[in-house]
């Protein structure tokens, strides 16, 4: 009996995901972004093929330093005489790191107290709910810039800290998703079949919210790379010398007239890959659309 | 309705307090106690007791926090590590600066917003909403100070129109009147539309599936029916009811727009609460930091609260229960 309430579950879930992927694969701008997001992985996975030149060493200052844009260049060296493309193809490592396991921190974090919160109801669900406002009304950058004053940095703590500040958003969705799942028939047989409350959260309430987790998980990756990037343009991400986008950009603030190359491009790569995710998101929620779970 | 206001203020005196405790337990989270940064190597255990004792630091964590609360509600923030001043003095300097230049952002993204937003509206489908759909797009994936670098480039460095830093010229204290407020607008313009221009992409969206919505309404039928001009059609009947919901977004925005201001100042070298608070976590002054956090949530708090309460008296339409749910 209760395998059937459950296959029956599958089911849906199973044919939500194939008509939702071939939806999807109609829409230009959503496969282009998926399309930009895939060469941003493989740039990041095959760095060292795509360029000679190391990322971090130092260049010959006298005669290298910053370069412009030339053949042997293309995006020009900056003041350490370091290849601006080289260090932009790494610097993709970073930020796509950064921001997959940020997300994923904040997604397990938020679906958690999400699901708790609207699977417990009443006065622990106020009680949660509460803190999440207040946690919502701190402006997320100033948040994190609290957080880093008081842990000093590393990759590891931004990683972390950008999880376990950007949770938030995720817990009013799930909650708001589990409200509404758990008064339906699947899982009212459940709980009638004995079923506990964890196993009822873990194996009917969050299946059913996946699509709509991954659709806003997406969406929030750019804004985690844009985050990611201000705050190493602060001096208050990724210490040097990993290449970081947003650090760079800090590094050509002071020769933007001379050396205008240091700048313009790792911000280019910022946007670019901002964009591949907004267009990715943005097509995978109109073809996974949440109200057709709801 | 006048229960809904009493809950609204509620909540959100609540909400104050909550930010409150969650941002004293995070100062208790770190490593060593507040203070033990700035403890010299050489100094004796005996003045570090003495300085715990000073500061309150060796009592209970529960007292410590009713004190703290005590004096944070009263505006009391203690000294600036860094200045060596009462935090609510340097507060009072930054505060009006950062005002100023949010304020100005809020105004230009909401014409700017609002126009874009109802041309896309009553052009459907053109070019123009076409254009204004890819712009908002890509204005949304655009970090802030990589924008705010390449108008610096483009304007300051490259055209010489407008200033690159600062709220005004040096030396702008001699000019009067006219002249003191054209500079100071020039120095305004860049900080402002960086800090208001992914807003006012979100507000164009916003607007335009609004306006989309009333545009639809009976009565914007008759009063094309009864022949009045189409210009009056969309700014008298249709923008009235089209802006209600609309005011949400700008109650929304107020995090935005603060939270832009950190990286939006430092760039610009604004004198506002944004730098403030950079410089105070280069220098590790965590009475500071604590004070704008705080400061910050207040007034996204109460912008949430105006935003929520003139929403429900510009729609009349809107009755709130006693729960606070909208019927």
């Amino acid at each position: 009996m209760m395998d059937t309430v459950k296959s029956n579950g599958d089911c849906i879930h199973h044919g939500a995901w194939s008509t939702g992927w071939s939806r999807f694969r109609r829409n230009r701008l959503g496969v282009a972004g998926m399309a930009i997001i895939a060469v941003l992985y493989v740039v990041a996975v095959l760095a060292p093929l795509f360029t000679p030149y190391d990322p971090v060493a130092q260049g010959d200052i006298p005669r290298m330093r910053y370069a412009p844009p030339c053949p042997r260049h293309l995006l020009g060296t900056d003041k350490f005489g370091r290849d601006v493309m080289t260090r932009i193809l790494y610097g993709s490592r970073i930020s796509l790191l950064i921001s997959l396991l940020a997300v994923s921190i904040s997604v397990v974090l938020g679906s958690a107290v999400g699901a708790a919160a609207g699977y417990l109801g009443g006065p622990a669900d106020a009680v949660i709910m509460r803190i999440v406002d207040a946690l919502m009304a701190i402006p997320r950058l100033f948040l994190l810039l609290t957080c880093i004053a008081l842990f000093s940095g590393s990759l590891w703590l931004v990683i972390i800290l950008l999880g376990a500040t950007g949770w938030m958003a995720t817990a009013r969705l799930v909650r708001g998703q589990v409200l509404s799942l758990r008064e339906q028939d699947f899982v009212r047989a459940a709980e009638a079949l004995g079923a506990g409350g964890r196993s009822i959260v873990v194996r009917h309430l969050l299946p059913n919210t996946l699509t709509v987790i991954i659709v806003a998980a997406t969406l929030r990756i750019g804004g985690i790379i844009l985050t990611e990037a201000a705050l190493s343009f602060l001096g208050l991400g990724v210490p040097p010398p990993t290449p970081s986008w947003g650090q760079m950009v800090f590094e050509g603030r002071e020769v933007l007239m001379s050396a205008w190359w240091v700048s313009t491009f790792p911000g280019l790569a910022i946007a670019v890959t901002v964009i591949g995710f907004n267009l990715l998101g943005d097509g995978l929620r109109d073809a996974f659309d949440p109200k057709q779970f709801t | 309705m006048q229960r809904f206001f009493i809950r609204r203020i509620l909540q959100a005196v609540l909400l104050v307090l909550i930010v409150l405790t969650i941002t004293f337990f995070l100062l208790h989270l770190a490593p060593g106690d507040p203070m033990s940064r700035y403890y010299h190597p050489d100094i004796s255990p005996e003045t570090i007791a003495q300085i715990r004792e000073h500061l309150g630091l060796d009592r209970p964590v529960l007292e410590q926090y009713v004190r703290w609360m005590g004096s944070f509600i009263r505006g009391d923030f203690g000294m600036s590590l860094r200045f060596n001043r009462p935090v609510s003095a340097l507060l009072a300097e930054t505060i009006p600066n950062t005002l100023r230049l949010t304020v100005a952002s809020l105004l230009l993204y909401i014409i700017i917003g609002s126009a874009l937003g109802i041309l896309s509206a009553v052009r459907r489908y053109s070019l123009l909403d076409r254009i204004n759909t890819i712009a908002a797009l890509f204005i949304y994936s655009i970090p802030s100070f990589w924008l705010a670098l390449m108008l610096i480039l483009l304007f300051s460095l490259k055209a010489g129109i407008l200033p690159s830093s600062h709220m005004e010229s040096i030396g702008a204290g001699e000019l009067a009147g006219g002249a003191l407020l054209w500079d100071r607008l020039r120095h305004l313009v860049l900080p402002a539309f960086v800090l208001g221009v992914a807003s006012a992409a979100g507000m164009a969206r916003y607007m335009r599936g609004s306006m989309l919505d009333v545009l639809r309404e009976d009565y914007i039928r008759t009063a094309r029916a009864k022949g009045l001009p189409e210009g009056r059609v969309l700014l008298k009947h249709a923008l009235k009811n089209a802006a209600i919901p609309v005011v949400t977004i700008i109650g929304l925005s107020i995090p935005l727009l603060l939270g832009g201001s950190v990286v939006v100042e430092k760039i610009f070298s604004w004198p506002g609460m944004g730098r403030l608070m950079v410089d105070a976590i280069y220098s590790r002054d965590y009475p500071v930091v604590l004070a704008v956090n705080f400061v910050v949530a207040v007034m996204v708090i109460v912008g949430n609260l105006v935003a929520d309460i003139g929403y429900a008296l510009l729609d009349p339409r809107i009755t709130y229960s006693g729960g606070g749910r909208r019927r």
